[in-house]
């Protein structure tokens, strides 16, 4: 912060007299203060550490200071009274950096003592500078002091420093302990508004990170000035609970971090002979061959040295923006005060009495509860969920009983359910950042320390490892709403994208490797996942889906970038190697997410486009060529041998005419278990024609229906779940070579029918078994179900949209239908298939939001249908669906 | 000297560039562009939506060279951003007055 000259003041009138003459004349003091400088920069670069070196410098500076206003006081025969000189600013704190500037006020007691001491003041700067002392420089009388210069604050700011160099000590004393106390209390808010806009801006400027190639080690985030305006945040306000005070832990945390980046500062003047605080990328180097600032003097890599730097750095911002998040008590009148008590009153503590929202932050009310991990834990979860940040008083009291082991903590594993909660609500970032600040996250994931501050030393990588990982969870949270285009086609697929918690904990392992000593990173992360998986007791299926996704997380990027995507056989190669639209749209997510967390340039719109259209070809390719590769059991002697194992007794060949003409999709979509499930109802299908399973999952049931295949089959079933209130949310339908289909519906059960009986749960089945086999009718269980599906209002409207697509299948007619959610609209569309004689190969239906994306693969006796059947469809479902 | 402007498909640009680097090239400003001449824009339909792409991405390659250095280079440009299909773009060759190297005030091919 510059102190600036006061309009008018002008040192620069010529000398009446100067130091000629006097005991120590200017071509003394001149070779001594270089002298001493030369000294001073030696014992630096011999070891001395910068809080010495800063010392020295500002004890320097002092005397020289006091022996030239002394001379010249005695030279002009003036008397001090009236007239003192102040440090303010850094040189005020004594940190007085090679080449940085003196901050110096000229006080004094009247105008008359101002008008007297021109001449001295003239001869004193100017000595000062031939003495190689850069002198800025302001002047105030004590009564001007007592004003506050609203367009200043940067000098208030300075004053807060102040320090008595030499003159008039009374007068210094009646400024310190009189005249500022009275202003500065009266000017609390003004300044502490000031100091908050001033660091506002100055992050903005330096864009909101403290990750900077080449960082600015005084004004970057991170750097020394964030040191100091936590400091006069900590002045200004006043606190009487001093909560702002910082633990002694905290303290050491930052008083390493300041000798640090003091060492490098000094060492950036030295070196640039210059005030210039940019730490280049050459400097880097060389301070890294010096291990300056590093107590063990070895020699580190640039990487590795300025990991420390980040570290250093990343404590003081965190202190800085823990000091700026809080507010200071503001005087309130009565009125104010009854207001607030009864609006608190209102306020309800989120989980009971140990944590509640305020002014938009989680803040803990009951600290000792914490020692319960159970309870911090579930913290972190509101967080993720609801995307209410945690206060940093809030983290500062878990981290302190985290610090403190004696306070027995209780539940400290945390289980995989409970992490997997917090990556799957819709703003985990919003809990892993704090759980990083505070270790809970190298606790829980012991591989992520790996990367902890990790260089990546090019200039495409803006960030160290670690928060690229953190950032490219967040890019994908804030798809809820989406900051620009770039973001505008991703969105829907992060609302939609099933099973988030694996791909954010393969966001969370996928670049681990790079903190390994492995020749390719991703065989490093692989490993990492190895062992979390293990630790986190992933199942099997769970582990193999974030396997995939690390292993493959530069696919979709090489695709694009090195492919011709509009070529088929580009598409067709890329959807072989993912195998279903579930895991493409976590691909991409991923894919997305890592392109842009890289720097803010590097997902440029361009790119983004490029990304979605490869989405888009394999997308439509997954749902165009269901029929296209079908399961011929002897070519799968893995599964056979797994299903068997799993099926007990039953023999290979048994199941292979289970699997025998399944699209391969439904390999894709069901695990070893599930396809040995499915093939135990199967063998019961001789006792009872209509075999159903129904599970409850996390957020909705699913239905697993076999029996032979039969006409109106489809809507007959998607009746009976419209007849009991269930909304079809996805479903899958095939049919295997002997003609028995099976069919997997996940449903949402509107009316908590079945969630609040499990009762219901048999008595649906029943109900379902004995529509199909033809022994109940299907009418009763719609009536009354009608007039209240069609009541509500869409949020949104959707428009019907119906294509036939005679060339993706050697077989059938694709159709897709686009329409509006709403119950019983598969009914509708099986029924309307059914009075056509249109058959269902394959059925893949998919709801975002409100709007439903349905894909049939038809025959009409065995053909394809003709064009003439296709326009009866298409105009039957469209008065159907209108 | 002369300015050579190339705009190739994305999916050659690898190759292109690793080409040139064998040839001596490394200095290129590199643009992701968007354009079409006579090949056609692509639609796709997803979840009801038509998605048209009409100006379809390409890389776009400029560099200034020595008099000496063109021909090789635009031999080895159309060998490696080839494929043979409609859409493989276009090279464009303009002359340059002079060059200047900011650093240091080198002109001409010096400066390159």
């Amino acid at each position: 912060m510059t102190t600036a000259a006061r309009p008018g003041f002008d040192a620069g009138l010529p000398p009446a007299k100067n130091m000629q003459g006097s005991p120590t004349p200017l071509s003394v003091l001149g070779p001594q203060a270089d002298a001493a400088r030369q000294r001073i920069r030696q014992q630096f670069e011999a070891g001395t550490s910068a809080r010495e070196t800063l010392r020295a410098l500002c004890e320097l500076a002092d005397r020289n200071i006091q022996q030239v206003f002394g001379e010249l006081l005695r030279v002009h025969d003036g008397a001090t009274q009236g007239l003192c000189l102040l440090a303010l600013g850094g040189y005020g704190r004594r940190m007085l950096f090679p080449y940085s500037d003196l901050d110096i006020l000229f006080l004094f007691g009247s105008e008359k003592a101002e008008q007297e001491s021109r001449g001295l003041i003239a001869e004193f700067s100017r000595t000062l500078w031939d003495l190689g002392f850069r002198v800025s420089s302001a002047g105030r009388t004590l009564e001007e002091c007592k004003r506050i210069e609203e367009d200043n604050a940067e000098f208030h700011l300075a004053l807060l420093d102040r320090r008595f160099l030499a003159g008039d000590a009374a007068l210094f004393e009646k400024l310190d302990a009189k005249v500022l106390p009275a202003s500065e209390k009266q000017a609390r808010p003004f300044l502490r508004a000031q100091l908050h806009r001033l660091t506002k801006e100055r992050i903005t400027r330096y864009g909101n990170t403290i990750f900077h190639l080449e960082p600015n080690v005084k004004e970057s985030p991170g750097g020394m000035r964030d040191y100091q305006a936590a400091v006069w945040l900590r002045q200004i306000v006043e606190d009487k609970d001093d909560r702002r005070r910082n633990t002694a832990a905290e303290e050491e945390l930052s008083a390493a971090a300041l000798d640090f980046l003091g060492a490098i500062r000094c060492f950036l003047h030295y070196s640039n002979g210059r005030n210039d605080n940019t730490l280049t990328y050459e400097l880097q180097a060389a301070a890294a061959e010096r291990a300056l600032g590093v107590g063990d003097g070895a020699a580190r890599t640039p990487a590795e040295w300025m990991r420390l730097y980040f570290r250093h750095a990343r404590t003081l911002n965190r202190q800085l923006l823990r000091y700026m998040e809080q507010r200071a008590p503001v005087p309130l009148t009565l009125r104010q005060r009854l207001f607030n008590a009864a609006r608190a009153a209102k306020l309800e503590p989120e989980h009971g009495k140990h944590f509640m929202v305020r002014n938009c932050l989680l803040e803990v009310i009951d600290a000792p509860a914490l020692a319960d991990r159970a309870i911090t834990y579930s913290l972190f979860a509101e967080a993720a969920r609801t995307g209410t940040p945690i206060s940093r008083e809030a983290e500062r009291s878990i981290g302190y009983i985290l610090t403190h082991p004696e306070l027995s903590a209780r539940n400290k594993e945390m289980s995989w359910a409970t992490l997997r909660d917090i990556l799957s609500f819709d703003y985990p970032g919003v809990a892993l950042r704090p759980m990083q600040r505070l270790g809970l996250l190298t606790e829980i994931l012991p591989e992520f320390a790996k990367i902890d501050s990790l260089v990546v030393r090019d200039f495409y990588h803006r960030y160290t490892v670690d928060e690229h990982t953190l950032r490219t969870i967040e890019h994908l949270q804030e798809l809820a709403v989406p900051p620009d285009a770039r973001g505008a086609h991703f969105a829907p697929l992060w609302k939609t994208a099933e099973r988030r918690d694996l791909l954010v904990l393969s966001l969370l392992l996928h670049d681990i490797g790079k903190g390994m000593p492995v020749e390719n990173h991703v065989t490093g992360s692989l490993t990492a996942l190895d062992s979390a998986a293990r630790r986190l007791k992933l199942s099997s299926e769970e582990k193999a889906e974030v396997h995939f996704l690390i292993e493959h997380h530069l696919d979709m990027s090489a695709t694009v970038q090195r492919r011709d995507i509009f070529d088929p056989a580009t598409v067709s190669a890329f959807a072989e190697s993912v195998t279903t639209q579930e895991r493409l749209q976590r691909l991409c997510l991923l894919t997305y997410a890592d392109i842009h967390a890289v720097n803010p340039e590097a997902l440029t719109p361009w790119k983004a486009e490029m990304l979605w259209q490869l989405f888009v070809a394999t997308s439509n390719h997954f749902s165009r060529t269901l029929d296209r590769d079908r399961l011929h059991g002897p070519d799968e002697l893995p599964l056979l041998e797994r299903v068997k194992a799993l099926a007990g007794g039953a023999s290979t060949e048994e199941i292979e005419r289970f699997l025998e003409g399944f699209p391969r999709r439904y390999l894709a979509v069901h695990s070893a278990a599930e396809i040995a499930a499915h093939f135990a109802l199967y063998q019961k299908l001789g006792a009872e024609p209509v075999q159903t399973e129904v599970l409850a999952e996390r957020h909705s049931f699913s239905l697993t229906l076999l029996t032979a295949d039969r006409p109106a089959l489809f809507a007959t079933i998607s009746g009976v779940l419209a007849g009991w209130g269930m909304n079809i949310i996805k479903a899958d339908a095939f049919a295997n070579a002997a003609g028995v289909v099976l069919d997997t519906f996940h449903f949402a059960d509107l009316h908590r029918t079945l969630e609040l009986n499990p009762g219901e749960i048999e008595r649906f089945r029943k109900s379902l078994a004995n529509v199909v086999n033809g022994k109940a009718a299907l009418e009763p269980l719609l009536k009354g179900r009608e007039s209240a599906s069609r009541a509500r209002t869409p949020k949104v409207a959707v428009e019907t949209r119906i294509n036939f697509d005679d060339s993706s299948s050697a077989h059938s007619t694709l159709m897709e239908i686009v329409t509006q959610d709403h119950p019983g609209l598969l009914h509708e569309i099986g029924s309307a298939l059914a009075r056509l004689e249109c058959n269902i190969e394959v059925a893949l239906i998919d709801t975002e939001g409100q709007k439903v994306i349905d894909v049939f693969y038809l025959t009409a006796q065995g053909n394809k249908l003709p064009p003439q059947k296709q326009e009866l469809l298409r105009e039957v479902l469209q008065g159907t669906l209108a | 000297m002369m300015k050579l402007e190339a705009i190739i498909q994305p999916s050659r640009f690898e190759s292109v560039k690793d080409a040139l680097r064998e040839i001596g090239i490394e200095g290129m400003t590199v643009t992701e562009v968007r354009g079409h001449g006579r090949q056609k824009g692509h639609t796709e339909v997803y979840r009801g939506r038509e998605y048209t792409v009409d100006l379809l991405p390409k890389m776009k390659l400029e560099m200034v060279l020595p008099d000496a250095l063109v021909s090789r280079v635009v031999d080895t440009i159309l060998k490696t951003a080839k494929t043979g299909k409609i859409g493989d773009g276009k090279i464009f060759l303009s002359r340059v007055e002079e060059a200047i190297r900011i650093r240091n005030d080198e002109r001409g091919e010096n400066a390159l």
